[in-house]
């Protein structure tokens, strides 16, 4: 039988990487500003380790979606999910949408704009990612598939009507 | 979140032996959707020294059909099963009961293990710590039951005893009617145990260092018919009030077998066993139904607040024997 | 009608749609600053208790803590309506109330450091009930109000603020009725507004009487002002308006948090960020009131209301922020609903050992009319009558009357809105629908449809004072100085499109100040649907101001009148002879700008209004209700962005507005003092899966409100729907529900279907 000592010498990591929006990050596992601690969630690290404050956190319990990354092309939450877990993933947050260097937009993020799909726009970021997996996924969606997609994101505002439409309308620009 | 070690475990055998050497201090993270809200809510007195990620080890998110069954992996994810073309023909309860848990985004990540070794959702239980301190109580070793005596409209209406926390999985009850096996890796080796056993009152068979690794499904007869519904205040994200489960053989209109599961109304899955009884050999019809149903929560005893739950257990059943 | 104008009517992206879609709109949670600490509270385990001791000691010597707070720390600030509520007391009033404050390096270590502070409680009896709160016996929370009964006066609305509703002689009035109905119904759910972002504030000192903050307020001058009473009126505070992640009220009550931050940065030296979490907003933050009535109702047997008698009685929570304004307004608003000439409606607001319950989008208005409504409609269906008619005829019109929140009589000069309700029961199909009372419109199987009626109106669309400044500059651009906070609406595009339609400017050349209480005049801030009217008087007043100012100058240079000059697009032409054109520049050269003021003075006779229809199912089987449709009737009189106000509308099922009639509860435990379930998943709100079809009316009957002729609705489009949603279930299933929410297993009671089975135990 193995000591735990030779276990955490095979299995406890001191760097890992991230690649977030297209850029590779080493990050160190310990206890300052800049490192990741093992208890750190992804949507920590995001926002204030790399200081991308797109991700919202609303209930930090995992039932609000607001804040929803795409991780390897998928929608999950950033707050229910260790970032030393991450380790080796790709991260999509809202701040990897379109280009802010001509300032084009994600067709999806450009029919938010023009349905008003948003009130206060505190869900919109997770909303906006949620609904891009699911076009990635399915181009074509009905308007209740959408709904189903997006069940897991919480809206206080009640913007899901415009939301809905700006996805239909989004879906028929792709293509 | 406060801060713990942290492992990648590769295999079974390297996680179980982590569990070994903390002797309890440690804990297994599958998709973590249940594990992070108890370790950020701090609910309960002790916090693990250590959390072992499962999810590194290759090879165990499986859903494999022979002629007996079905074999999942532990880590297999909710969205995969809700998902799965072999599940969703020939297992279809399971599929709906996967596809009934939380939300899209949690059904990405949430694992079939996690969802079975979830902890209980009891408020007083769950209260955060945060808040004015955690709320000690019998399940954690500690003083009476306070549900008992407080607000208890979504707690057991049977078999509670000391505990009337219900299991919160969904997937459990599908499986409960789908007579599935669970198979445990601890460090002396695997066993399997059928799904009713593997749940007690206070939680789960599972020594400190033993994990499910698989889950096992024998293969339903030819013909069945299966069906979940899951009653919640809304949709989705809520946990079950009420969930039922059931599989049936019925030829000509007359039943030749049923296995009925009910969620949400004790501390563990049941079988609606006097229920099935009532309806096998009999046509099924609106009367079987009623009175299979009447037998099926003739056993509740509920609290103050929670009698509507057997009156909507009844009518599941019923609507699962009908449908 | 909206061809009229060029931008006004017409559905343009908001201002602020790029920073939202991309990320970048910096929410309170977003922002930091340097050297910053984060804050924590140590809340309290008991819901009344003395606090005997406290030791801080190992807390403070925690690595990276910076400041630890107890009662015998801080200054003697005191908050509430009339100031009772110190920052930190000896004494700790609900599960959940400051017991300590703690600032450190990081919010982990503010946490940890938490965990360290031991506190020995004397405990004390608590009280949660309105009635029982004002036995003699009970437990007093504070020693200001003898039977927990807080006095009225709200310093606001002036020395004469409404504090009931007593008109004519009851009495008589009941002697005249044909039909007398009397009964009690509670709306004591209270929902939580549960806005998204969770509150949250950073407060600097700049020096010993300079405080900023950085605030998700709905109004930056609110808080400076509350503050400057609360600091002792010597603090200067510069409050900082940063975008608001929902707030529907609840926001514009969290002076309490932001003194928590502002003593721990006086403490610390630096700034503290103070963040609650969701499970603290659950817990410590602003719910709705608690509202119960008692009512005795005489009506005509034509549906003549003759009249009105009843107790109100308000739950404020442990503590009263300002709750006899929602009561002064609450008494308004009930006077908009009910045509009656004796009244005696009375109030009382009562504190109890809960979580604080405060301003939240309806503003007491709600909260009568979800408890009121059930009462009056057992008269209408003692006389068969229809609500929607009844509703016609008793909706206040041009030249009506009633005591508003000042105490002044005001008169009606608004709209006559029995168009709009026609037009809402049609596209709702009412006619078709209502089958009479406790009838089902449809059954089929063990499902059972029933429809109902809400109505709700507010004058306050033209409350308080607002100001504003418009700059105009030389290159053709406007910029508006005024302090108005984004929250959703959308008010602050649509206040740039005010301006840009008088300048006749495109939009994209109008922009606006950040709120900001330094930079901007006074603005009280948008609540209580006043953008549109209120706040936009004072808007187009500045910029018509600034448009003169510019157009004098070139007058001068033109050597033309006035009257003959007009501008657009940043040119100025003379009109007989459009070729005689100026750009701005050209008038103003490089080195000036035009800046013009506008003031708005409250004006309480424009009141809005809103109906709600509401069809549900009912599984009389499981007792689950299923909102199958929602239908709303309106008149704004002018729209100014139609999407914009098609969200508010919408806006209905959130904020505790609709759904609090069916799931939305916060469940208190009675044996604890607790909050059970507070968090997203046990507290209910509506999915994207669960959508009702919604459909709206809404008219643009000309208002005098000003030159767009509009007035705003947005605060009020929730609160009909409670009392139509409960409206609706009694008649699908045939009973009468008087206690909100209506939750399968109180339907299934009502339907005889939960056997009395022997239980054990009991919630007391
Ligand atoms: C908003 C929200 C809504 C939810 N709704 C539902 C719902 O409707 N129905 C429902 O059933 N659940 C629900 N859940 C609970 C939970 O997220 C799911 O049950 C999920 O399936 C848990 O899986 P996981 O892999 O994330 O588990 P984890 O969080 O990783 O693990 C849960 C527990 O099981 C242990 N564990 C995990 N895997 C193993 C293993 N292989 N062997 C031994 N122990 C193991 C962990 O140590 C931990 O104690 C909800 C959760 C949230 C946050
Ligand atoms: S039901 Fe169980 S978990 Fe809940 S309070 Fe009682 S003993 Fe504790
Ligand atoms: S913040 Fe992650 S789900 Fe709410
Ligand atoms: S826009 Fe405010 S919560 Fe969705």
């Amino acid at each position: 039988m193995k000591t735990l000592a030779d276990i955490v010498n095979t299995v406890e990591v001191s760097t890992i990487t991230l690649t977030v929006n297209g850029r590779q990050y080493e990050l160190e596992i310990g206890g300052h500003p800049d490192e990741v601690d093992p208890a750190h969630t992804l949507a920590h690290t995001l926002r204030e380790t790399l200081g991308l404050t797109g991700t919202k956190v609303g209930c930090d319990g995992g039932a609000c979606g607001a804040c929803t990354v795409l991780m390897d092309g998928k929608p999950i939450l950033s707050c229910m999910m260790l970032t030393v877990e991450a380790d080796g993933k790709s991260i999509t947050t809202i701040e990897g949408l379109g280009d802010p260097l001509n300032g084009k937009l994600d067709p999806i993020q450009q029919a938010f704009v023009d349905n008003t799909a948003f009130q206060c726009g505190f869900c919109t970021p997770g909303i906006i990612l949620t609904a891009k997996a699911l076009l990635d996924e399915n181009p074509s969606p009905t308007e209740s598939e959408v709904k189903e997609a997006l069940a897991g994101n919480h809206c206080r505002c009640i913007s899901h009507y415009h939301v809905v439409e700006a996805v239909m309308a989004a879906a028929r620009n792709r293509r | 979140m406060k801060s713990f070690k942290h492992f990648n475990a590769r295999t079974v055998a390297e996680a179980v032996q982590i569990l070994k050497a903390f002797e309890g201090h440690a804990v297994l993270n599958a998709g973590g959707t249940d594990l992070l809200g108890a370790l950020k809510d701090r609910f309960l007195p002790t916090y693990p020294e250590a959390v072992i990620n499962i999810k590194t080890i290759s090879g165990i998110d499986y859903v494999e059909e022979d002629a007996e069954g079905l074999r999942i992996g532990a880590m297999a994810t909710l969205a995969s099963i809700a998902r799965s073309t072999v599940i969703k023909e020939r297992y279809s309860v399971l599929a709906e009961a996967a596809g009934a848990v939380a939300t899209p985004q949690i059904r990405n990540v949430a694992t079939l293990g996690g969802n079975l070794c979830q902890d209980v959702r009891c408020w007083y239980y769950r209260y955060p710590h945060h808040v004015g301190g955690r709320i000690l109580c019998l399940r954690k070793g500690s003083g009476p039951c306070q549900a008992v005596t407080g607000d208890n409209r979504y707690h057991a209406i049977i078999e509670g005893k000391r505990c009337f926390a219900v299991c919160p999985s969904d997937t459990a009850i599908a499986l409960a009617a789908l007579d599935a096996h669970i198979r445990i890796t601890g460090p002396a080796g695997a066993r399997s145990v059928p799904i009713l056993d593997f749940f007690k009152t206070l939680g789960n068979v599972l020594k400190p260092d033993e994990m499910v690794t698989e889950i096992q499904i024998p293969r339903p007869a030819d013909g069945n018919r299966q069906r979940f519904i899951k009653l919640t205040l809304r949709k989705p994200i809520d946990f079950a009030v009420v969930s039922v489960a059931s599989i049936m053989m019925v030829e000509n209109g007359i039943c030749r077998g049923a296995r009925i599961a009910l969620g949400a109304i004790a501390p563990t899955p049941i079988r609606a066993t006097k229920a099935e009884q009532e309806i096998v050999g009999k046509p099924i019809d609106a009367q079987t139904a009623a009175a299979a149903a009447d037998v099926a929560v003739a056993a509740a005893k509920p609290l103050s607040m929670n009698g509507y739950k057997a009156v909507q257990a009844r009518a599941l059943v019923q609507r699962a024997i009908l449908a | 009608m909206s061809d009229e104008y060029r931008f006004i009517g017409k559905a343009t992206p908001r201002g602020d749609a790029l920073d939202i879609v991309t990320g970048r709109t910096k929410f309170v949670g977003d922002i930091k600053q340097y050297g910053m600490l984060y804050g924590k509270v140590l809340r309290s385990p008991h819901p009344h208790a003395n606090i005997r001791s406290i030791d801080t000691a190992k807390a403070k010597r925690l690595r990276g803590v910076e400041a630890v707070l107890t009662h015998e720390d801080v200054p003697n600030w005191r908050g509430g309506v009339p100031a009772h509520l110190r920052v930190l007391d000896s004494k700790v009033r609900f599960v959940g109330d400051a017991v300590a404050l703690i600032a450190a390096r990081t919010e982990e270590i503010a946490a940890e450091a938490r965990e360290l502070i031991e506190v020995d409680y004397e405990v004390l009896p608590a009280v949660y009930d309105v009635v029982e709160a004002m036995k003699p016996d009970a437990p007093r929370l504070h020693a200001a109000f003898p039977g927990n009964v807080v006095p009225p006066g709200f310093p606001w609305f002036g020395p004469h603020t409404l504090q009931e509703v007593v008109i004519g002689d009851v009495e008589k009035g009941f002697e005249e009725a044909d039909i007398v109905v009397e009964g009690a119904c509670a709306y004591e759910n209270f929902p939580n507004p549960l806005p998204p972002e969770p509150p949250g504030v950073i407060a600097a000192w700049e020096g010993a009487d300079a405080l900023t903050i950085w605030t998700a307020s709905q109004g930056t001058f609110t808080d400076r002002t509350v503050l400057y009473y609360i600091l002792g009126r010597k603090v200067n505070v510069r409050a900082h308006g940063v975008a608001v992640g929902g707030s529907y009220g609840s926001k514009n009550t969290a002076w309490l948090l932001i003194v928590q931050a502002a003593v721990l940065s006086l403490a610390s030296g630096k700034p503290v960020k103070l963040c609650y979490t969701k499970e603290e907003q659950f817990a410590a933050f602003t719910l709705r009131l608690g509202s119960r009535i008692q009512a005795r109702i005489g009506m005509k047997k034509d549906g003549t209301v003759t009249a009105i008698s009843g107790d109100w009685l308000v739950n404020t929570g442990y503590y009263c922020a300002g709750t006899q304004g929602q009561v002064a307004v609450g008494c308004g608003e009930i006077q908009l609903v009910v045509r009656c000439p004796n009244w005696n409606l009375k109030p009382k607001v009562v504190c109890t050992n809960r979580a604080p319950s405060g301003i939240v989008r309806g503003y007491g208005g709600q909260e009568l009319k979800c408890a009121f409504l059930p009462i009056l409609t057992m008269a209408l269906e003692k006389a068969d009558l229809d609500p929607v008619e009844f509703f016609k005829n008793n909706y206040v019109k041009p030249g009506d009357g009633y005591y508003w929140r000042d105490g002044e009589w005001w008169v009606s000069n608004g709209v006559d809105y029995t168009k709009a309700i026609e037009e809402g029961a049609k596209a709702f199909g009412w006619k078709e629908k209502w089958k009479g009372w406790l009838k089902p419109t449809a059954v089929s199987g063990t499902k059972r449809i029933g429809v109902g009626v809400g109505v709700h109106g507010n004058a306050d669309v033209g409350e308080d004072t607002s100001e504003a400044y418009v700059r105009l500059d030389p290159e053709g651009t406007a910029t508006l100085y005024s302090s108005i906070s984004e929250h959703g609406t959308g008010q602050r595009s649509s206040l740039c499109k005010m301006v840009a339609e008088v300048l006749q400017l495109p939009l994209e050349r109008v922009s606006m100040t950040p709120p900001d209480s330094l930079a901007n005049p006074y603005e009280f801030g948008t609540v209580g649907s006043r953008g549109t009217f209120a706040v936009g008087s004072a808007v187009i007043e500045a910029t018509e101001d600034a448009r003169r100012k510019l157009l004098e100058l070139a007058a001068q240079k033109l050597d033309r009148p006035i009257e003959d000059l007009e501008t657009a697009d940043g040119v100025i032409y003379v009109r007989p002879t459009p070729e005689i054109r100026l750009p701005w520049k050209a008038v103003m050269g490089f080195d000036r700008t035009c800046l013009g003021h506008g003031r708005f003075e409250p004006n309480f006779t424009m009141p809005n209004f809103m109906m709600v229809f509401a069809e549900v199912e009912v599984d009389v089987e499981t007792g689950q209700v299923a909102l199958l449709r929602v239908g709303s009737a309106t008149d704004v009189g002018q729209i100014i962005d139609p999407l914009n106000l098609e969200n508010q509308l919408n806006g209905s099922l959130g904020s505790a507005g609709i759904d609090s009639a069916i799931f939305e509860e916060t469940i208190l435990d009675r044996a604890t003092g607790r909050v059970m379930g507070g968090n997203m998943i046990d507290f209910k709100w509506r999915t994207f899966a669960e959508l009702p079809p919604m459909q709206h009316v809404v008219l643009e009957t000309p208002f005098p409100s000003h030159r767009f002729k509009a007035i705003g609705v947005g605060e009020i489009t929730p609160s009909p729907g409670p009392a139509a949603v409960i409206m609706a279930i009694s008649n699908a299933v045939g009973v009468r529900f008087y206690d909100y929410p209506i939750t399968p297993d109180k339907i299934l009671k009502a339907l005889g279907k939960v056997q009395g089975r022997k239980a054990r135990g009991g919630a007391a």
